[in-house]
């Protein structure tokens, strides 16, 4: 068996704490060992609930969860988490406050003398560059640290499967990319099959080899990042990974027609309603006197290493948020002239909008 | 994120359903009894006597205690919560102290201290309804300190602040927005006060204020009315309930007043050196008060008294019986806490109606266990005879069993707080971690609940130790024959007034009581503020 063929299959997993909309609806996830997989979307949508269904501390309502052949989650099945073998790192890293970091790593550990189990503990930590504080208590760790020996702590059994919650939620900017580089190298290392939580589409875009999109307790498109990215099949999804400018168009000749240009559309028979998605970057800014629409800049405002220029257009009276290099010498009042990158443009039916 | 109940209900509700069942069934008893128990016209005749004067006494011994404790609890508690004096750290704790104290070795005390021929006669006696009523608010105010200090230093000072930049002067800043924060806090300390008010027996009736419960002790023992000193009973338990379902209602609007937004640690204003010194004479005075000069004088009597031989038995057997009822108390408090932790509506019901007793007076508890156990007696009676044709040879009532029986009807609720606080630092996701790491149920419990909840488990025996050590009346109703506690042998020779032989046993309880509520005093003033993610870890890891 290769490494491809371990895989944990979630279908149609459902989640009801109460009568009315489950908080997970009919998810169907694929998680296969060695890669990461970030599962993306806004608080509610039920990642948290269908991560714990995952790791076995709730029952599913429906649906199954399945690793390898074993049904882990089913009907009248429910393997308890402790014999799951998953790792989990929660997001309040529910480090045991009366043991210390080695001890902590050292829970999970099975079989052996107590030295062995620290020497293995004491590895985990440092992997995670943490062999210093390994007999700090967790009151005496910094939020950064707290994190690494959660994450040690879950990899140390060396699980199947490993589960992050919002890991990076509670640390500050830096911090996080910091620690993201760790995470990354740990788990690589882990060969486990991860899910990583997250509402933050750059923490998924920076760690995961395919990112599935969560809203309102389904799965709404799974992929690599760029695909995701680059070709959502939805406005929902489009606007989970980033900003992005919708123009409504009907096809004609394979092209749909928007205010700043026709973009192609494969695929689509004629006369189709669609909506053209266009990602600030892929809107291009040029002079007055080159091709386009015409358009006004209403609002400039400089970022870490981009513009964002609000523009006014002329014909049609919308706004359209454009991005470009923060050396590009737009001023606010400028006329310009909006074309979109035919390349990097996507469209979708309107029915999915 | 949504409630996850799975594995918070990994643990079983039915302990808990058992020790609620078996702590409320006294007082389902007694209620019974006063229904169902002949009218013999003495609670018509007690009517038009004594009950009155029973009421006007238990209002007035209330009233005076309530109030005492609430000037000196609440006022304490604000000076060592906000202000910086020389020994601030020491009075924290010793404040609470006198709680060790009971109220009959005090009310014995100051009674022989302040009576006509005694050192300090120029004084007015202390007896009477008023002078009750002072001995038990100066052994009682604690309750009121501990949960009103709490208030003060985890309430936020911006509020207090915020009153100051308005305009308002220290004391209206005080009194306008300090005190109505804490005010839920200074009830729950209040209604505790008045519950054991309502329950006592041995300073009321040294000091000869016949409230309620000396009424109830007089009609069941000295008359033999059983059923109308159930119907006493009854009245001073819906009393008791009234100040709960009071206290309660106080406590569910209490969800408002905590304080909105970041709360950040006050800090101490430091005092000058005289007023520094008046505070620290301020606190010391009710340690003084309610226990040094007290015990002081019982030391100087027991001096010149013959020491006893029954002594050396009584405390065995107190100790022996705190012992028990402390560690059964804190068994049925961590049940009733995993119940709560279920959060299913029946893990809630059995740790309230386990929580009631703390409404219910000792007196009331021995009554209720007396019925319950006579009826038992009856049946396996009846049974055995028609079985055997013999009398059954054990007596039901009479025993050790009766009397932790009724001791966990009443203390068992003490023991529920504190376990709960215990394992509320248990969070779930710190269950789901473990689960995870592969340990089982009962391994979680073993390797992360109990290292977490030890020392609450043990705050919450102490704290029954502590009050069965004190127990006074369900203790003289329901001890067996030849059987005698500390309590009992003081109040014995205490009402036989012969104070040098009540002396020794009643400082002997103190003696026992005081190393485990400074323990206790100790540990609930350290713990303040202590986020729970951020507990020290315990000793021995």
């Amino acid at each position: 068996m290769t490494l491809d063929d371990r895989v944990l299959d979630v279908r149609a997993a459902t989640v009801r704490f109460a009568p009315g909309r489950p908080a997970v609806d009919g998810a169907d996830l694929r998680l296969t060992c060695g890669r990461v997989t970030a599962l993306l979307g806004p608080s509610g949508s039920g990642k948290s609930s269908l991560l714990r269904a995952i790791a076995g501390l709730e029952r599913l309502d429906g649906g199954e969860i399945r690793f390898e052949n074993k049904v882990w989650s089913g009907p009248g099945v429910h393997v308890p988490p402790e014999e799951r073998r998953c790792g989990v790192v929660f997001q309040d890293y529910a480090l045991f406050p009366h043991l210390s970091a080695l001890d902590n790593t050292a829970f999970g550990l099975r079989g052996g003398d107590r030295a062995h189990r620290r020497t293995q503990a004491m590895a985990r930590l440092t992997s995670v560059e943490l062999e210093g504080r390994a007999h700090a208590f967790p009151h005496q760790l910094s939020g950064g640290e707290q994190q690494r020996v959660a994450l040690a702590r879950a990899l140390a059994p060396h699980p199947d499967v490993v589960l992050m919650d919002e890991p990076f939620s509670g640390l500050d900017r830096r911090l996080r990319a910091e620690l993201r580089e760790t995470t990354a190298r740990a788990l690589r290392e882990s060969e486990a099959a991860t899910l990583l939580v997250t509402h933050d589409a750059e923490e998924a875009l920076a760690l995961a080899d395919t990112i599935a999109l969560m809203s309102e307790g389904r799965i709404i498109q799974t992929g690599a990042p760029d695909t995701l990215y680059l070709r959502p099949n939805s406005l929902t999804a489009a606007r989970l990974l980033g900003e992005v400018e919708v123009f409504d168009a009907t096809v004609s000749n394979g092209h749909a027609t928007t205010p700043l240009g026709a973009a192609p559309a494969p695929g689509f028979a004629g006369g189709a309603k669609v909506c053209v998605l266009a990602r600030p970057e892929s809107i291009q800014v040029g002079r007055a006197d080159a091709d386009g629409a015409l358009a006004t800049i209403a609002e400039r405002r400089a970022g870490v290493g981009q513009l964002r220029l609000v523009c006014h257009l002329t014909d049609g009276g919308r706004e359209v948020m454009a991005r470009t290099l923060l050396s590009a010498r737009h001023r606010q009042g400028d006329a310009v002239r909006l074309s979109l990158d035919p390349e990097a443009v996507h469209v979708i039916s309107a029915d999915a909008a | 994120m949504a409630v996850s109940p799975l594995m918070r209900q990994a643990y079983p509700v039915w302990p808990a359903l058992i020790a609620a069942i078996a702590c409320a069934a006294p007082l389902a008893a007694v209620a019974a009894l006063a229904v169902s128990g002949e009218w013999s016209g003495y609670l018509a005749h007690l009517w038009s006597t004594r009950l009155p004067v029973y009421l006007i006494n238990t209002l007035h011994v209330t009233l005076i205690s309530g109030g005492l404790a609430v000037v000196l609890g609440a006022g304490l508690a604000w000076l060592v919560a906000r202000y910086e004096f020389t020994g601030r750290s020491v009075f924290e704790w010793l404040l609470a102290l006198p709680l060790a104290v009971p109220a009959y070795a005090a009310a014995y005390g100051w009674f022989d201290l302040t009576q006509a021929a005694g050192p300090l006669g120029m004084l007015p006696t202390v007896r009477g309804a008023t002078g009750a009523g002072l001995v038990l608010g100066l052994t009682l105010y604690p309750y009121v300190y501990l949960l009103a200090r709490e208030a003060f230093s985890g309430q936020s000072s911006d509020a207090y602040e915020a009153a100051r930049t308005l305009g308002a002067r220290p004391r209206d800043a005080f009194l306008r927005a300090a005190m109505p924060m804490a005010r839920p806090a200074i009830a729950a300390g209040l209604a505790l006060v008045v519950m054991e008010t309502l329950a006592d027996f041995g300073a009321v009736s040294h000091l000869g204020a016949p409230t309620l419960t000396v009424g109830l002790i007089r009609a069941w023992a000295g008359e033999g009315a059983t059923a109308d000193a159930a119907r006493l009973a009854l009245i001073l338990v819906a009393i008791a309930f009234l100040i709960f379902a009071l206290e309660r209602a106080q406590r569910a609007r209490a969800r408002q007043t905590s304080a909105s937004g970041r709360r950040r640690p006050s800090r101490r204003i430091v005092l000058s050196p005289v007023r520094a010194f008046a505070a620290a004479a301020l606190c010391l005075s009710p340690v003084l008060l309610g226990m040094v000069i007290p015990l002081g004088r019982l030391a100087y009597r027991a001096l010149s008294a013959p020491v006893t031989r029954d002594l050396v038995s009584a405390a065995q057997n107190a100790v022996l019986l705190a012992a028990i009822a402390g560690v059964l108390a804190a068994m049925i408090g961590l049940a009733a806490a995993y119940a709560l932790r279920t959060g299913t509506r029946r893990g809630a019901l059995a740790a309230r109606v386990a929580g009631l007793g703390y409404a219910v007076p000792g007196a009331v508890a021995a009554m209720g266990v007396l019925a319950i156990l006579g009826l038992m007696q009856t049946w396996i009676d009846t049974a055995w005879t028609g079985l055997f044709g013999s009398v059954f040879p054990v007596m039901l009532t009479g025993g050790v069993a009766a009397l932790i029986f009724a001791y966990l009807s009443r203390f068992a609720a003490a023991a529920i707080g504190p376990a709960d606080s215990a394992l509320s630092r248990v969070t779930p996701t710190l269950d789901g971690a473990a689960r995870t790491l592969g340990a089982s149920a009962n391994e979680t419990a073993r390797r992360v609940h109990w290292p977490l909840i030890t020392q609450g488990a043990l705050l919450a025996a102490l704290l029954v130790f502590v009050e069965v050590l004190k127990e006074l009346p369900a203790t003289m109703i329901l001890r067996p024959f030849n059987f005698d506690t500390l309590a009992v042998i003081a109040h014995n020779y205490a009402s036989d007034e012969r104070l040098g032989e009540a002396a020794l046993p009643a400082l002997l309880i103190a003696a026992v009581a005081l190393p485990p509520m400074i323990w206790i005093a100790r540990r609930i003033v350290r713990s303040e503020g202590v986020p729970s993610k951020d507990v020290r870890p315990e000793a021995g890891h």
